[in-house]
């Protein structure tokens, strides 16, 4: 089992977050080489080349973007989304957390790369300690001249903003976040035009996942050559999994992609905790499809393998589901979250979410019946690809797999409760 | 050019054309929609107007897609069919359906949309519908129903971008957004009542027409608003005898689809209680033929000494004043009263419909102080058609002092007051006729209800006076005059006022 610290070789230690240390160890030498020599174009170039995919859910290739900015725009505006709200994702905040500088310097390279002078850190409400570390890294960049005029005298400006959300799962799409930052309310935009053409304050603006601009300094010390040589064809490089539930060593590992599951479920994560047994596993945070054990334990992490067995890499947030897991009451945690934070601007997910919820519950409830099945499965046809943002599909697709995978339990429940009455665990926040 | 292909047909449409409105022309019929109107940005919140675009993954809203070259376009597809359907029952599922007590009910996209893509079997039980607030007042005007709402944003954004005063929102989100006003906050600007018309459900509806009448009784006129200058084209809805509203009728040279909320409320002057309904004599009620009679005796076969036309009056009103005297004995005035505050969108500070009328008529305006001087110079009876212009104090004087004053006119008043012969003329719900508005534009106006009490007509009024003092033919009919009228004052040919144009009309054809 190979060691690969691209992203993470400062996780854990009390000291990473401190620019000295991150001197030390190598850092801001990326940004010294960029500013030293490089034209946007060729950071640009380089960072296509390295096959970087957007790490935030969607795996969109981060050059590309990139490359969508209109050639002369006069101002150009970057957004670091860490806004991490995905249920069972954290890998973010350990980037922030432990090693913030390396960030700042993959925002001051890509803030470069696009010509863009004025970046925002946008950090989702609830991480409050992040706030102040990254504050803090902040504060230390401009002393040390890495942020600010003309920084290390290449005659590039940047000033960068932390900026605190407000705890909506919806300011992590991109125009939500824009708009939040905007001071409006935190939805999404109709698309066309897209951010990289007209985006905060109508400008050409980017908005990249934390863990996307972190690989970036990574990228331009050692070449896109030695990414692309890690990882699979299409999915290059490392990636972040957080990973939660009854394993023996849950946390946040640095894989490259396309690492057999099996091998990571076992090498890494050291199998299930004592007795424990392996039901499911959501892979990538909790709006992609769940995968039962038996089909993801031969399947490969990356972005094509994920697809091709019915589920999405997402944003690398392993939810490891144990057999003692009541997959009903699963799903009403994960219905609630949805229809909590849908902005409720499309009418498909507004009342949509809602109306999953409800159904969930009364099944829960023990006032389900068989035809409750098939209007869950209706009520997802109301909203899957119908609306601004993914959110519908986000809460569809783990409803449907969910139908799909374990309707046994479904049927099981409605016909249980029909005679012992309702199930009297009821996820937080949800009682009656 | 775009050329594309909707529904297997190939049309072509300018670059840049809205594909929601290539849709509508191709099927002849809108997409179905809440959110979408073509004078507010495009939304794409309801979700409807999905259109199935070869080559794409997904359905597309055609709201926010412009038509492209070689694009093929499908709107009566099946999953086209099943998507719309879908999402029109996610409209529905919170909605209270509580038509029978709506004022919608009749005219609400709902039901309309409903009935072609309806899923019918409800799956929702009351209980377990989203409870919002009801019949919450949120403007002089405007009354809310949250439950109602579909939250298609039409209201908030015309706050936003029309009248610019922002007095709405949606708060909250998920299936607990709804749409109000901020705290301490009224919907209380001039245009407010334009958001009822954009609601496409009954979530706003109008205080002044709440369950007046159902909609589907109403029967309606083409009319001109006769609060200002500008002469927003209106939609004179009506039933039984009774203006129930003024709707802003489509006119792109003159209001758009608005209309201010004080033009909205002149039809409340048709059924004033102040209405002058039977000709009155010396303050005595008596007949048309009566009146005749003893107007016949004091004209004694001469002219009056003076003619004083209101800007109110209709423009063939004016005509017929025209000929009843010689030049420099018609007058118009004061020239000051009817002026107020005006605003940048539409209302004019001109509270007059038809002053613009005077001008092409060559009809003086004259202050309150000349006006008063020439009334008390006037040799023999002072007529005055229209309006009351003896509400002016200086005017009201002069008439006071009169021998004999005829007032043409509609409703009690000082002018009334001070007159020895009243003739109750019919308002403009109750009559045909044309303004001209603050453009030069020449618009026509319909007869909607019937005239109350003995009201007549100010033509039919006006000819019969030309025919006791003139040897001049009384005009046979409205076109005979209107035909008259054209020959007077516009080139041979150039305007069939029985048939005016659509949007109006500008003599030249200039823009002014």
């Amino acid at each position: 089992m190979k060691e690969y610290k691209l992203l993470s070789a400062r996780f854990g230690r009390s000291d990473g977050h401190k620019l000295a240390v991150y001197e030390q160890e190598g850092g801001y030498q990326a940004l010294r080489k960029v500013l030293g020599g490089m034209d946007a174009a060729a950071v640009r170039e380089t960072v296509k080349a390295s096959g970087l995919r957007g790490r935030g859910g969607a795996g969109f290739p981060t050059g590309v973007k990139w490359g969508f900015v209109p050639q002369g725009a006069e101002k150009v505006y970057f957004f670091v989304n860490a806004d991490e709200s995905e249920p069972g994702t954290f890998k973010d905040r350990f980037l922030l957390d432990y090693d913030p500088h390396q960030t700042l310097e993959g925002t001051i390279i890509s803030c470069f790369a696009v010509q863009a002078h004025l970046a925002f850190i946008y950090i989702r409400g609830e991480f409050g300690w992040l706030i102040d570390r990254v504050q803090a890294a902040v504060d230390e960049a401009y002393r040390a001249g890495y942020l600010g005029k003309d920084i290390l005298g290449s005659g590039f400006d940047l000033d960068v903003i932390v900026h605190k959300g407000a705890g909506a799962y919806i300011c992590g799409e991109e125009t939500g976040l824009i708009n939040s930052v905007e001071g409006r309310k935190g939805q999404p935009n109709i698309k066309p035009p897209f951010p990289a053409v007209a985006g905060y304050l109508g400008q050409p603006t980017i908005v990249n996942n934390v863990e996307s601009v972190a690989s970036v300094p990574w990228i331009i010390n050692n070449g896109p050559e030695a990414y692309k040589a890690i990882g699979t064809e299409k999915s290059p490089g490392t990636k972040l999994f957080s990973v939660s539930g009854p394993v023996r060593n849950p946390g946040v590992y640095e894989v490259p992609l396309g690492i057999p599951f099996r091998e990571f479920f076992q090498d890494y994560l050291g199998g299930m905790a004592d007795g424990e047994e392996l039901k499911a596993v959501i892979v990538g945070g909790s709006s992609v499809p769940v995968l039962p054990a038996a089909e993801i334990m031969n399947v490969n992490l990356d972005y094509e393998s994920l697809q091709q067995a019915g589920t999405m890499l997402g944003s690398g947030g392993m939810i490891v589901i144990p057999e003692s897991c009541d997959m009903v009451e699963l799903i009403q945690v994960l219905m609630h979250f949805y229809y909590d934070e849908s902005c409720g601007q499309c009418t498909p997910c507004r009342e949509g979410t809602g109306w999953l919820h409800k159904l969930v519950k009364k099944l829960r409830g023990g006032e389900g019946t068989a035809a409750d099945l098939e209007l869950l499965e209706h009520v997802c046809g109301g909203m899957a690809g119908l609306t601004i943002c993914p959110l519908a599909d986000a809460a569809v697709m783990p409803m449907r797999s969910f139908l799909g995978k374990f309707r046994p339990e479904f049927e099981a429940l409605i016909q249980e409760t029909a005679t012992t009455g309702p199930r009297t665990r009821w996820p937080r926040g949800e009682q009656e | 050019m775009a050329k594309l292909t909707i529904d297997d047909q190939e049309y072509e449409f300018p670059d840049g054309t809205s594909l929601f409105d290539a849709c509508r022309e191709a099927r002849g019929e809108d997409l179905p929609h809440f959110c979408y109107h073509p004078d507010l940005p495009v939304a794409g919140v309801c979700r409807l107007c999905q259109v199935e675009v070869e080559g794409m993954p997904k359905l597309t809203i055609a709201c926010n897609t412009t038509v492209r070259d070689g694009m093929v376009v499908h709107t009566r597809s099946e999953k086209v069919r099943k998507a719309v359907q879908q999402i029109l029952e996610m409209h529905l599922i919170n909605h209270p359906v509580d038509c029978p007590i709506c004022d919608q009910a009749g005219e609400c996209g709902l039901q309309n949309q409903y009935m072609q893509y309806g899923l019918y079997e409800s799956k929702v039980e009351i209980k377990a519908k989203v409870k919002k607030h009801k019949a919450k007042v949120i403007g002089p005007y405007v009354i809310l129903d949250q439950e109602r709402c579909v939250l298609c944003s039409r209201c908030v954004r015309f706050c936003n971008e029309v009248t610019k005063t922002g007095e709405l929102g949606i708060f909250n989100r998920g299936d607990r957004a709804e749409v109000d006003v901020a705290p301490g906050v009224e919907l209380d600007n001039n245009y407010s009542m334009n958001t009822v018309d954009l609601c496409p459900v009954g979530a706003l509806t109008s205080r002044d027409f709440r369950f007046a009448k159902r909609v589907w009784m109403l029967k309606s006129a083409q009319g001109v608003c006769p609060g200002c200058a500008t002469g927003c084209n209106v939609r004179i809805d009506h039933e039984g005898g009774r203006v129930y509203r003024l709707k802003p009728r489509y006119n792109p040279e003159v209001n758009g689809r608005w209309m201010c909320d004080r033009g909205r409320m002149t039809y409340k002057q048709v059924h004033d209680e102040r209405r002058l309904l039977a000709p009155l004599w010396n303050g005595k009620e008596v007949s048309w033929a009566e009146i005749q009679e003893h107007l016949a005796r004091v004209l004694d076969g001469g002219t009056p000494g003076l003619v004083l036309v209101s800007p109110h009056a209709s423009l063939e009103e004016m005509f017929l004043a025209g000929k009843l005297v010689s030049g420099g004995a018609i007058v118009s005035g004061p020239a000051d009263q009817h002026r107020e505050q005006g605003d940048d969108l539409l209302l004019d500070a001109d509270r007059t419909p038809n002053r613009k009328g005077l001008a092409v008529l060559d009809i003086p305006e004259l202050s309150a102080e000349d006006l008063a001087r020439r009334i008390g110079a006037a040799e023999g009876p002072v007529l005055v058609l229209g309006g009351d212009p003896g509400r002016d104090e200086t005017v009201g004087g002069a008439l006071q002092g009169c021998d004999t004053v005829v007032f043409l006119g509609t409703h009690d008043g000082p002018t009334a007051h001070g007159a020895q012969f009243v003739l109750p003329l019919a308002m403009w719900a109750e009559k045909a006729g044309t303004f001209v508005n603050r453009q030069g534009r020449w618009q026509g106006f319909q007869q909607a209800v019937a005239r109350p009490g003995s009201v007549r007509e100010g033509w039919r009024v006006m000819g019969e006076i030309l025919s006791l003092v003139a040897d001049s033919a009384v005009p046979r009919s409205l076109g005979a005059l209107r035909s008259e009228l054209v020959a007077a004052v516009l080139s041979e040919g150039e305007l069939d006022m029985d048939r005016m144009p659509e949007f109006g009309f500008i003599p030249g054809g200039g823009e002014r």
